[in-house]
């Protein structure tokens, strides 16, 4: 690798790497000396952020060669089954057998939107190319999963915090549905304020991710803004596409066929 | 639900082998061993027992409120798998121990029941008639408009059971109604569940207190089985 330019972009070297490196040592050589203890931890995540992604480059880089369509599926499958294997760990109140219904949510918004954005805005040939699909997809599956965890962990949290109130709600006769629902509608403002606040900041507070890349790309900033635009906006529908779907397949799991809610006393777990 | 006894006719609510088990540290435990309940229209049942005898859990087995529970229900000799859960609950009414009351005024916490769906289209209660049920417990100085959290135990104990009889059950099952509730409350409660058994309700609580002068037949829970004890009016 060289520091020469090509196709508007700056290359960065060896020594360009090992310069960014020499930061990080100087910041662990100041947390020496003021016993903030976080040395090894900044060693240790340094090390991985180079180990890491200069392995998806070189996977990357593979995958954009091989130019199949079956390869691209079969990543953004893997991709869907490990947000849905991190979402049940992050929600550990939840019920059994939520990865189903994880797997489920994550895979239909995250390739309905995915590829809603390469094919219909975008308009990518051939339909399945990489370069596209990839990141996208990463940027879309990566924010729905934050918010399907999110609207979960809540939605579960908050039906145990009202324990006393579901009772009462089953008692004079409510669905399972009309007794969990003001937990669900706390749980989706919950998981869609992240997004929201993402969205109101965007390009005052911070230039978002893609943006940026493209910026230093060598892309025409309002190009590059129309291109925020479509997938900050798709991003944002899938998370709240993906909330809603994941809660509404799974709240109904703390129910029994007839309608109680299983309280922590009366679960088998 | 198990195969269904002989059901009285005449008795309002009936249990028949009722059998709950649970988890004990020596094995599963049965807290209701098989046992039959009957409380007629117009009588008020009392329930005491040793705590952790399974009061709250017979409540909540006539309410079809637990999972798991074996034997049969019938109310008025129909039997509850013919009704449904939901239909039961609205006929079957639990009052559980904690009084629960939703954000909002006291006009807003009665009315909850009526926003359900299992009372869709039935007519809701106006204000008049809000205000005479409030005023026959004692909460005359309570407005409808009082925010429902600025109210005491005992009066939020009182709205939420005024809030249960106005839905019109056919029989109340009252988990401990007036535990933390001083004297002139727990008259007030008293009153109300005996008008309601007087207009021809079958009243089951679950009390410690020493029998008050509504109570018809006091039953004693333990070992899983009902017997009756001496005493009631």
């Amino acid at each position: 690798m060289g520091a020469e330019a090509a196709g508007g972009v700056i290359a960065i070297g060896w020594w360009q790497l090992l310069l960014a490196a020499g930061f990080i040592v100087l910041v662990g050589a100041v947390s020496i000396r003021l016993s903030l203890g976080v040395e090894k931890d900044l060693a240790l995540a340094t090390v991985r952020t180079y180990v890491q992604l200069f392995v998806l480059g070189l996977v990357l880089r593979w995958i954009f060669d091989i130019d199949s369509p079956w390869v691209v599926l079969g990543l953004l499958l893997i991709m869907v089954s490990s947000a849905a294997v991190i979402i049940v760990k992050r929600a550990p109140d939840a019920p059994r057998g939520l990865l189903g219904s994880s797997f489920v949510s994550m895979a239909l918004t995250g390739f309905i939107v995915t590829f809603a954005v390469t094919g219909l805005v975008i308009q990518v040939e051939p339909w399945y190319r990489a370069q596209y699909v990839i990141p996208i997809g990463g940027m879309v599956l990566g924010n729905s999963m934050t918010g399907i965890a999110l609207a979960l962990e809540r939605t579960f949290a908050d039906m145990d915090a009202r324990e006393d109130e579901l009772l009462a709600l089953v008692a004079l006769g409510a669905t399972p549905w009309e007794a969990a629902a003001p937990s669900v509608r706390k749980a989706m403002g919950a998981a869609l304020i992240p997004t929201i606040n993402a969205m109101a900041a965007a390009g005052i507070v911070f230039i978002p991710g893609m943006m940026t890349g493209q910026i230093l790309a060598g892309a025409d900033p309002l190009e590059a803004a129309g291109y925020q635009i479509v997938v900050m906006l798709m991003v944002s529908a899938a998370t709240a596409l993906g909330s809603v779907l994941a809660v509404m397949l799974s709240y109904h799991r703390r129910f029994t066929a007839e309608g109680v809610y299983l309280e922590r006393g009366l679960r088998e777990e | 639900m198990g195969a269904p006894g002989p059901l009285v006719s005449g008795a309002l609510l009936t249990g028949r082998g009722l059998r709950v088990q649970r988890a004990g540290d020596a094995g599963p435990v049965a807290v209701l061993d098989g046992m039959d309940i009957t409380v007629d229209r117009g009588e008020v049942v009392d329930i005491s027992g040793p705590s952790g005898a399974g009061k709250t859990t017979l409540l909540r087995a006539l309410a079809l409120m637990l999972p798991g529970v074996e034997g049969s229900l019938a109310l008025d000799g129909v039997e509850a798998g013919s009704l449904g859960a939901r239909i039961w609950r609205t006929r079957v009414a639990l009052l559980p121990q904690r009084a629960v009351l939703f954000c909002g005024t006291v006009r807003e916490n009665l009315r909850v029941p009526w926003q359900l769906k299992v009372r869709h289209g039935a007519d809701v209660p106006g204000d008049a008639e809000l205000r005479d049920a409030l005023d026959a417990v004692g909460l005359g100085e309570v407005a409808l408009d009082r925010d429902a959290a600025r109210l005491s135990v005992g009066q939020a104990a009182r709205v939420a059971l005024v809030r249960v009889v106005l839905t019109r059950p056919e029989a109340l099952l009252l988990d401990e109604p007036d535990a933390n509730l001083d004297e002139e409350s727990a008259a007030q409660v008293a009153a109300q569940t005996a008008r309601f058994a007087e207009s021809g309700g079958g009243v089951v609580r679950v009390r410690h207190h020493r029998p008050d002068a509504i109570v018809a037949r006091r039953l004693r829970l333990a070992g899983g089985a009902l017997e009756e004890v001496a005493g009631g009016r």
